[in-house]
């Protein structure tokens, strides 16, 4: 009696289980994650993670259409004096923050002058700025100190850039990104709740003023069709492939190249091209070392090194990497061939020989990578085959991340390190362009040609000056880089709008189940 | 009993100042920046320094030791850099799953590894032995991430059975049929260890079966299922009840594998991520929970010893 009374509990609670099962609201995306962003502060945080979900949230006075152009966003347009140094910004009316608030020129003044002074990429515009001023309840006017063509792209940039917070909010922050109780933008979506280890969730906006327009990229209209976003971390990348093909997510990133023939193949997930794709890059020391100031001998490392076979070893599919030298892909207004003819010689007698010009003796040269990144690791096995082949001595030092950041930084501690650098739609962004980025890349020819290059904002010249400092990247030698790299993200075919392809990081308004 | 359990308790606390110190400097000592991980990838030296400084990295280590020791003392664990929360919520978060993942976990153990092990002892040296000690050492040897994506692909993506991964809390919509959540997740952590307690309970059960008493008992005509469970099995439970004390506390802090697999947000994750983001009142906090639970465990396991041993005497 009492086993056939413990049966029908576990009959009961098991039908009940196998119900709730099947009843997830279609209400929500269930979007897996590789883990969780440090902060979701998109002025001072610049992981593309923390994009992915904070651009629901946040918006700034620009954005990029599809073919990657700075569009208005929270503005409503601008005039620039012609001398160039007078910038007003008219601002959208009827705009409200997730607290209710209205958004005025009050709010964008805070934000940019935060942004400006600790952002991670403000001081890239504020270095040229003179003043910043609200002239207006909607209008701001920024005058610089020579003019600065970048000025718009770097505006429409999120990651990193200046996302728009209410004054009361932003006012007296400092480096420290801001607490999650005050993540209050003007995006369809709203924070809802950070739940440590299991998600990151936003809500709709009721309230949400969306731009005119037919959607393109991610300018014109915006439509919040799910009530939900939940971003779960699932680290482990057969989980994030099980999960949407059992449907428990919705879409998951991050997805390795040796699984995309089978998943493009499988009708139960589409496969999700990011167009704007990641590049390698092996940082050589500037500061420091032996490969301070050898231009020669940073030539012969770049000789050495045939860079197909390591993104052959590293990515897979030839649909996934592209061996291209341009440091912008190709079809972007920025993809050049100058001084690409370097890229990727693999020539190890021609290395040996201009090592010797250079004075090189065979002194260790320490090469730093993460395994954190697996594609780091396998094309810097692969590379330092190569220039162990033509007769360099490379002593491989292999850390976490938080380890390599923090090596990085001391100019003595290393002389090659592997990086990657995420899709930007001007090249000023490429941290190479950094005096300050490790490596510290300085010398009197970069900065002529940067000069040359902020000052001008006709968009021919402005190709045309990238074009000598890409050749120079190749003569001077501050960095190598590997190819692109096409990651890929897989999603349920239950969703439409997603569109063919991920324009930088995946967004979700314009997108229903 | 009350009294050694007090003093037992008291000398927790030497133990902990110690156990403070070691997690303290093993965690600032090992290199990286919380402000980098933190900033990203293009954040200058000078901009991850000024960060830092803001978040009181820049202080003699001494100074930052004594500042948490303080806290400590007081209950307060810190902020978690990365999550911007107290680090007790944070903790508390992981352990409801780590908790009940280590409860479910035990409960396939006792109902998987007491009776085959009970059943391979008593048959000894016949067929059935053969079979569930093979059994239990193809269990044992199959590593969890495998045995994991194996159930995952099966009973989610095949059957559609059960939740592939994750695991909302009890207090989520669906409540306690969140559970089905951890059924996989638990089966694929049992395995290992049932195996191990299948080969506990059946080499014990053999030692205890060749001692004097228990041949005594037989000769006193008492039947085989009460000599069985009477006398031998309950005799071995001694050295069982040892390693289910410990195989506890190690399913909460060890199930990183399986957490990560099944993206459980639990404990062991919790560390391991922890580290990678440099986290160091998190890192601190969990090691702290850790070590007092091993503690408190090694307490509870002494304790059960003299409830299943009279001869064993607690002072």
């Amino acid at each position: 009696m009492k086993l056939k009374t413990w049966m029908k509990s576990a009959l009961a609670v098991g039908a009940l289980m196998s119900l709730t099962t099947g009843a997830l609201a279609d209400g929500m995306l269930r979007y897996a994650t590789v883990g969780e962003p440090p902060s979701l502060d998109q002025q001072v945080v610049t992981s593309d993670l923390a994009t992915t979900i904070a651009h629901h949230m946040f918006e700034g006075l620009y954005t990029f259409n599809g073919s990657n152009a700075p569009v208005p966003l929270l503005a409503s347009g601008e005039t620039v004096s012609e001398d160039g140094k007078t910038i007003v910004i008219g601002l959208r009316k009827g705009v409200q923050f997730h607290n209710g608030q209205a958004m005025t020129s009050a709010d964008v003044l805070a934000s940019l002058q935060r942004w400006g002074e600790f952002g991670s990429r403000g001081s890239l515009i504020f270095d040229h700025v003179d003043s910043v001023e609200a002239t207006g309840d909607y209008e701001i006017t920024l005058k610089l100190k020579e003019p600065f063509g970048p000025w718009k792209n770097l505006m429409a940039f999120i990651n990193g850039g200046p996302a728009i917070y209410p004054a009361s909010v932003v006012t007296g922050a400092t480096k420290e990104p801001i607490a999650p109780e005050n993540y209050i933008g003007t995006g369809p979506y709203k924070f809802n709740a950070w739940e440590a280890n299991r998600y990151v969730e936003l809500v709709s906006f009721d309230g949400y003023a969306s731009p005119d327009g037919k959607a393109d990229g991610y300018g014109g209209a915006r439509v919040a069709d799910f009530d939900t976003l939940r971003f779960i971390p699932v680290p482990d990348v057969g989980t994030r492939v099980a999960g949407v093909r059992a449907g428990d997510y919705d879409y998951a990133e991050s997805i390795p190249g040796d699984l995309f023939a089978e998943l493009d193949a499988d009708a139960g997930v589409k496969t999700m091209l990011n167009g704007g794709p990641i590049f390698g890059l092996v940082f050589l020391n500037s500061s420091d070392g032996p490969l301070k100031e050898n231009f020669a001998l940073r030539r012969a490392i770049q000789t050495a090194i045939d860079k197909t076979p390591a993104l052959q070893v590293a990515i897979g599919p030839e649909g996934l990497w592209r061996a291209n030298g341009s440091f912008a892909p190709q079809g972007s207004v920025w993809a050049t061939t100058s001084g690409t003819e370097n890229y990727s010689k693999g020539d190890a007698e021609a290395a040996k020989s201009m090592a010797a010009a250079a004075g090189y003796d065979g002194q260790p040269i320490k090469f730093m990578v993460s395994t954190n990144y697996p594609f780091h690791y396998d094309s810097a096995i692969v590379y330092t085959k190569q220039l162990a082949q033509a007769g360099f001595n490379i002593d491989l030092q292999v850390y976490d991340w938080a380890t390599l950041i923090e090596k990085r930084a001391q100019p003595d501690q290393w002389d090659l390190f592997f990086t990657h650098h995420g899709f930007v739609p001007d090249p000023i962004l490429i941290s190479v362009m950094n005096d300050n980025y490790p490596g510290w890349w300085a010398t009197p020819e970069k900065k002529a040609l940067k000069d040359r290059f902020t000052a001008s904002s006709d968009p021919a010249e402005r190709q045309a000056i990238w074009g000598e400092i890409q050749a120079l990247i190749y003569e001077q030698v501050p960095t190598m880089k590997t190819g692109d790299v096409y990651t890929y993200n897989i999603a349920s075919p239950k969703l439409s709008g997603l569109g063919e392809q991920t324009l930088i990081w995946p967004s979700f308004w314009n997108v229903s189940k | 009993m009350l009294a050694y359990t007090v003093k037992r308790l008291f000398t927790l606390i030497p133990t902990l100042l110690a156990a403070s110190i070691l997690v303290f400097l093993f965690v600032h000592l090992i290199p990286g920046d919380p402000a980098a991980i933190l900033l990203g990838d293009t954040a200058t030296p000078e901009e991850i320094a000024q960060l830092s400084a803001e978040m009181g990295f820049d202080r003699p280590l001494w100074i930052q030791y004594f500042l948490w020791l303080g806290n400590v003392l007081q209950g307060d664990l810190g902020i978690s850099i990365f999550f911007r929360e107290p680090v007790l919520a944070v903790i508390g978060s992981g352990a409801e799953t780590s908790i009940l993942l280590a409860s479910m976990t035990m409960f396939w153990i006792i109902l998987i590894g007491l009776p085959i092990g009970v059943l391979s002892a008593t048959k000894h040296g016949t067929w059935v032995d053969q079979i569930t000690s093979s059994g239990a050492m193809l269990a044992a040897s199959m590593p969890t991430f495998w045995l994991g994506l194996y159930l995952i692909m099966i009973f989610s993506v095949t059957l559609g059975w059960f939740p592939s991964s994750g695991f909302p809390s009890l207090s989520d919509d669906g409540g306690i049929t969140n559970l089905r959540y951890l059924i996989l997740p638990s089966l694929t952590l049992a395995a290992p260890n049932a195996a191990l307690i299948v080969r506990l309970v059946r080499a014990s059960m053999l030692d205890v079966a060749r001692e004097d008493h228990v041949r005594t008992a037989r000769a006193k005509g008492l039947h085989p299922a009460r000599v069985t469970i009477k006398h031998v099995f309950r005799n071995a439970l001694i050295a069982v009840a040892a390693a289910f004390g410990f195989t506890f506390a190690a399913l909460i802090s060890e199930a990183v594998v399986t957490e990560t697999v099944f993206s459980l947000p639990g404990i062991g994750r919790l560390v391991v991520q922890s580290i990678l983001r440099r986290d160091y009142p998190v890192i601190q906090g969990v090691i702290l929970v850790i070590v007092v639970l091993y503690m408190i465990i090694n307490l509870l396991v002494d304790l059960a010893y003299a409830r299943l041993d009279p001869r064993v005497s607690l002072k």
